[in-house]
């Protein structure tokens, strides 16, 4: 089996404030050392995963499982640490929002096809099967803004499944369309994996992480808390949010 | 999954095949968006530059009683190069930051989006070509000419090189700064009135002149005016135009590789 994502001791750290702008220089005393001041998104994360498997990634909603989504994806560069995929990434990340409402279901298809690199040839041979699998039926010739916000994630989930991808990024996004249209989009998934691409999830939902992943890896403010088989990596995030403490403490 | 790679001439071939696939699809969306459901539909890319020119006309021909030979001409051939030129980079400007989901989302050439915004306004260009040149014919019996088979394809594809490293420029420094768009819509209406455009360069101060004469937008503006009225085309001053762009193209690359990386980060 070969590898698809590796990723070797990433480091990554975002400026505290960009000092941008007239108030902000004014206004806002300048710490001598505000240069440094950084905050440690991820701290010496290393995972790989292989060709045909699913690696689950969770952690609590700040841990850095975004920012290390976005650095899979290219979006974001590494202060340190080397990272590499191989083959062709895509992410379902936020799905829908790169569409126009103005343009028909049709219309988006393509041109968010092209924009997740397909040409259009290929955009024409998968055309029916997207259309086919978002259940839209004679909706996909009506302008996106007359759409509910399940047709309009049924839509994008359906673009980007069948766009020729290798690594496919998922971030929270298993909860589309009602029960049914999740069983398939569940199904879909498994098919991924099975004709040998890779998944990278980012998920809250444990029971769809256990039956997609065989490995993950447990963020806490940045650093790799567990990593492992995800039964384990789970039941870590489990314990480590029941002894988390809480900011109201219920009365006692 | 094959793991034999294709040669590398294909995959050069591929990605500006898709490149070009991508703009048509961007400009077409851009089209299609902005003239939905508007009755007169395209007419409305000329009615911005025609209205222009007539207040100009009016006002400085019969107000201020300015002495120009054909102003209505003059004015007409400056002012859609013009509107084109900027139109494109006012919108490019925006370009990064209106789509800010798909630069911190999507991995794709994102080179591609100020580009349509350059390339959606030569499309609206071309449109007005038809009507600029029947308004050369009626207003001025200015027929067509044979050299205009070569020299509007050439001050196409100058304008084309000139607007855009300063469209991609706008684009990316505006995600840094915010200010940057506001900028570009000021310094341009500052800009056409330092430009020769409703008045000619005879009319600056003989001092001056060597400063107005020098800028490459009275270079660009000047050449179209002079295929359009004349059919002549300076080659010495397109050369300077394309040295220009060049120039504009090299600080535009510098500005990418010091600036590109990050663009996720600040959107």
């Amino acid at each position: 089996m070969t590898l698809a994502v590796q990723c070797q001791g990433i480091w990554k750290s975002y400026r505290r404030r960009p000092r941008l702008g007239i108030k902000a220089a004014l206004l806002t005393p300048r710490a001598p050392d505000s240069r440094f001041a950084r905050h440690w998104a991820l701290q010496n994360v290393s995972f790989e995963v292989r060709r045909g498997q699913a690696f689950g990634i969770v952690g609590h909603n700040g841990s850095g499982k975004t920012t290390l989504l976005s650095l899979l994806l290219g979006s974001l560069l590494p202060d340190r640490g080397a990272l590499s995929i191989h083959g062709r990434v895509a992410s379902l990340i936020e799905i829908g929002a790169g569409f126009h409402p103005e343009l028909t279901g049709r219309e988006n298809v393509r041109l968010f096809g092209s924009i997740l690199g397909m040409r259009l040839r290929e955009i024409r041979e998968r055309y029916d099967r997207v259309a086919h699998f978002s259940e839209l039926g004679d909706a996909v010739d009506e302008p996106l803004r007359t759409y509910s916000a399940g047709m309009i994630a049924r839509l994008g989930f359906s673009i980007i499944a069948h766009s020729p991808a290798d690594v496919l990024l998922v971030d929270e996004v298993l909860a589309v369309g009602d029960a049914r249209f999740q069983d398939k989009c569940h199904e879909m998934l498994f098919a991924f994996k099975a004709s040998g691409g890779s998944l990278v999830i980012v998920s809250h939902n444990m029971e769809a992480l256990t039956r997609l992943c065989e490995f993950g890896l447990c963020l806490d403010s940045g650093a790799v808390a567990a990593h492992g088989p995800i039964g384990p990596v789970i039941d870590y995030y489990a314990t480590l949010t029941a002894n988390r403490p809480k900011a109201i403490s219920p009365g006692k | 999954m094959t793991s034999s790679r294709p040669p590398a001439v294909q995959v050069e071939f591929n990605r500006t095949a898709h490149a070009l696939e991508l703009l048509y699809l961007l400009v077409v969306k851009e089209l299609k968006v902005r003239y939905k459901s508007s009755v007169l539909g395209y007419v409305w890319a000329l009615a911005n530059p025609f209205a222009f020119a007539f207040v100009y006309w009016f006002a400085f021909k019969y107000v201020m009683r300015v002495q120009v030979e054909n102003y209505s001409l003059y004015l007409i051939t400056g002012m859609f190069p013009w509107v084109w030129l900027s139109s494109s980079v006012v919108h490019a400007s925006h370009s990064f930051e209106g789509n800010a989901f798909l630069v911190k989302k999507v991995r794709f050439p994102q080179a591609i989006l100020p580009l349509s915004n350059v390339a959606h306004e030569l499309v609206h260009f071309l449109f007005a070509l038809p009507v600029i040149l029947a308004f050369l014919w009626y207003a001025g019996e200015i027929g067509p000419k044979a050299s205009w088979m070569w020299q509007i394809p050439l001050m196409l594809a100058t304008q084309m090189a000139f607007a855009y490293p300063l469209a991609y420029t706008f684009a990316i420094t505006n995600v840094y700064v915010r200010d940057i768009g506001h900028l570009a819509g000021i310094g341009f209406t500052l800009l056409f009135f330092v430009t020769p455009m409703v008045y000619t360069i005879d009319m600056v101060p003989i001092s001056w002149r060597p400063w107005f004469a020098f800028s490459p937008l009275h270079l660009l503006i000047d050449g179209w005016r002079s295929v359009f009225l004349h059919g002549r085309l300076d080659l010495l001053d397109v050369a300077t135009l394309l040295g220009w762009s060049s120039a504009f193209a090299a600080a535009a690359a510098l500005i990418y590789r010091k600036l590109g990386p990050r663009l996720g980060e600040l959107l």
